[in-house]
């Protein structure tokens, strides 16, 4: 079992997405393309290794997923315009500095055309609506520049009407508390600059309560483990200022032992199959626990906290310090 | 991927997979180009629409495919259809994504149809009276039906919870509330770590007490008696220790308050190092002391203060990982001032 970040294999395991055509769930996972190459390059760049992926090549792909009638991105081409790939194609193309090629304007309409009259967001024109889609419309005006056009009150009001007695919050209105969504409901509120919504013992208490005896965090009570909750609740904590509310050395060793020794990647927990999402999540935890050698990551948009800070969007969350070696 | 196991294969088996899977690769392939090329050319005619029907059997989270099959309803096939047919196209779709549903009950797109159907379903058959509801009524409570059955092969997922919420407030003609009680006192009963299910209550009491179905005190005395039966059956369950901060709500009530923090110690002596019994002290002794220092007096809140300090250090031997919280706790203790 591994005990340090396997940065290489990694980096081959990204490298190596795009050479499975021959492959049938290649094809069948279509539909979150977009949202991989986000996952991929954000990796990548947390691990210092931004050019392993071909920046051209890239950014050619994010442009031919445009929907021309919708006005925004799909997640491949000719796949309807969505909101969740629309806020991984603003990221991608942020990061690699490619964002004159897009028609702000109009994809500013598509987000803002997606919010419901409660406040939340569908995901696209059929209308499935919970807090993940209002996070992304959020984030996505944020880094497009477009904030001042969002009715935050009713934005936030939604918010508030989805957060449960525990501090934490639901999907809908009257969900469980799910740690997923206290990542998109606190973000969004941080983007907005109205965590003074957020109950921060409680949901401090409810978060800290996720990680198990294995060191691996859970997303909801008397459920399991699972890599991918090392991002949903520590980002959370961070912008809480409450990372240090668990152990985390033990979740350093947890994400580390879910890595793939040979194929590189990382899994959901160990010896099971990985993929490139738990990849990105568990090296996005592994940032915000202080990893040596890793760049820091912005737990607010899950980028590198680099190009956040240079945009003048860096909210004050804090992460641990970080380590000269393990 | 989600809870599937690593296993390793040799080169050749991988070869040997890809042989096997090539011909439904190229099958699936063609499938996804042809509906795509269907798609742009604004073709809405039934031949799409049972290409659609095949590419969702195999590959349900394909939503342009969801998107491009409610089009074809809605600009071809509605217009031109009774709504005795519209409810019929709506059933045979309620069907198809219920098998759909049993191998994949947490894929988003398939809950987002059913959704969708049930809101498409015409007023009939009749045209006035209960009648009015008749087709609506059918498939909402087939919907309560199905995802029943899903809560009772995962009673953890969240999609069927939320689904069954949504049903629940937006059938045509409204169950009572009270039966949702009956419904979660049998899963609790099944299994008393359903935190689900003990969230639910938290959504479902407030509205039979603001409407008087029920008396809120003595259901809520009633709601401590099943609360304590579950701490007792196992005090390391932390569903209902999350829950009984809700029953104990902002702890306004100093004799309840006072009540459940003797009760919690009757547990701890007998469980002695147990966590929860130890963090929920700690939690609702902080609370009276913030609530009601001025009916305490200074001696009851300096043995609150001391009982509160020495569990908060216990629980940073007996629960480590969360050690720097139990300090902070400690640090930020309400002070008599």
């Amino acid at each position: 079992m591994a005990s340090t970040l396997l940065v290489d294999r990694h980096v081959s395991y990204i490298q190596s997405l795009g050479d499975n055509k021959d492959d049938l769930v290649y094809h069948m996972t279509a539909h979150l393309r977009l949202n991989a190459i986000y996952w991929g390059l954000t990796a990548l760049c947390i691990m210092n290794r931004k050019d392993a992926l071909d920046r051209d090549e890239i950014v050619d792909f994010v442009m031919s997923c445009w929907d021309e009638e919708a006005g925004a991105f799909g997640s491949h081409p000719d796949h309807d315009a969505h909101l969740h790939s629309t806020l991984s194609a603003v990221q991608i193309l942020i990061i690699h500095d490619a964002l004159d090629k897009v028609d702000v304007p109009r994809v500013v309409d598509f987000i803002l055309s997606l919010q419901q009259p409660s406040g939340v967001f569908a995901g696209d024109k059929f209308g499935e609506t919970d807090t993940r889609f209002l996070y992304c419309g959020v984030a996505a005006l944020s880094l497009l520049g477009y904030l001042d056009k969002l009715d935050v009150d009713r934005t936030v009001s939604y918010i508030r009407r989805c957060k449960n007695f525990d501090g934490g919050y639901g999907n809908v209105i009257g969900a469980e508390s799910h740690a997923a969504q206290a990542f998109v409901c606190v973000g969004a509120l941080a983007i907005l600059d109205r965590l003074d919504e957020v109950d921060y013992q409680a949901l401090g208490w409810w978060l800290a309560e996720r990680q198990l005896a294995n060191g691996g965090l859970n997303g909801r009570p008397e459920k399991k483990e699972d890599v991918c909750y090392s991002f949903w609740v520590l980002s959370a904590l961070s912008i809480l200022n409450k990372l240090s509310w668990i152990d985390s050395e033990k979740l350093t060793e947890f994400i580390l032992s879910a890595q793939d020794p040979d194929t590189g990647g990382i899994a959901d927990r160990p010896n099971n199959m990985v993929d490139v999402f738990h990849t990105i999540f568990g090296v996005a935890g592994l940032s915000l626990l202080g990893y040596p050698g890793l760049e820091d990551l912005d737990p607010v948009y899950c980028m590198p906290k680099s190009i956040t800070e240079k945009m003048g969007l860096k909210k004050g969350w804090v992460a641990l310090e970080r380590r000269k070696s393990m | 991927m989600h809870g599937v196991s690593r296993v390793k294969q040799s080169q050749a088996a991988l070869e040997a997979k890809r042989q096997r899977e090539r011909a439904k690769l190229k099958e699936y392939l063609a499938l996804s180009d042809e509906i795509l090329s269907r798609k742009k050319r604004g073709d809405l005619g039934m031949e799409s629409l049972a290409l659609t029907t095949k590419m969702l059997q195999i590959n349900p989270e394909f939503y342009t495919v969801w998107n491009y099959r409610r089009n074809i309803y809605l600009g071809v096939i509605f217009p031109n259809s009774t709504p005795e047919q519209i409810n019929e196209t709506l059933e045979r779709d309620l069907v198809m994504t219920t098998i759909a549903l049993k191998a994949h009950p947490k894929v988003y797109c398939i809950w987002t149809h059913r959704r969708w159907c049930l809101a498409q379903t015409p007023e009939g058959p009749g045209r006035e009276g209960d009648d009015i509801h008749g087709w609506r009524m059918k498939n909402w409570k087939q919907e309560l039906f199905v995802v029943e059955k899903m809560l009772g092969v995962d009673a953890r997922n969240f999609h069927a919870w939320n689904y069954r919420r949504y049903i629940l407030e937006n059938m045509p003609v409204k169950k009572p509330d009270i039966d949702e009680l009956v419904y979660t006192t049998k899963k609790i009963q099944a299994n008393f770590s359903n935190f689900s299910a003990w969230h639910q209550r938290s959504k479902t009491y407030p509205l039979l007490w603001e409407s008087n179905v029920l008396d809120s005190e003595k259901s809520r005395e009633e709601e401590f008696d099943l609360v304590r039966n579950a701490m007792y059956t196992d005090p390391e369950d932390q569903s209902v220790w999350v829950y009984h901060r809700w029953l104990v709500g902002s702890g306004e009530d100093i004799e309840l308050l006072k009540r459940e923090i003797r009760a919690i110690k009757e547990l701890l002596e007998e469980e002695a190092g147990s966590k929860w019994c130890m963090e929920s002290l700690v939690h609702y002794q902080t609370l009276l002391v913030q609530r009601h220092y001025a009916v305490l007096g200074d001696g009851e809140y300096g043995r609150l203060r001391a009982n509160s300090l020495e569990l908060l250090q216990q629980l940073e031997t007996q629960d480590p990982l969360r050690k720097q919280r139990y300090r902070d706790i400690a640090s930020s203790f309400p002070s008599n001032q």
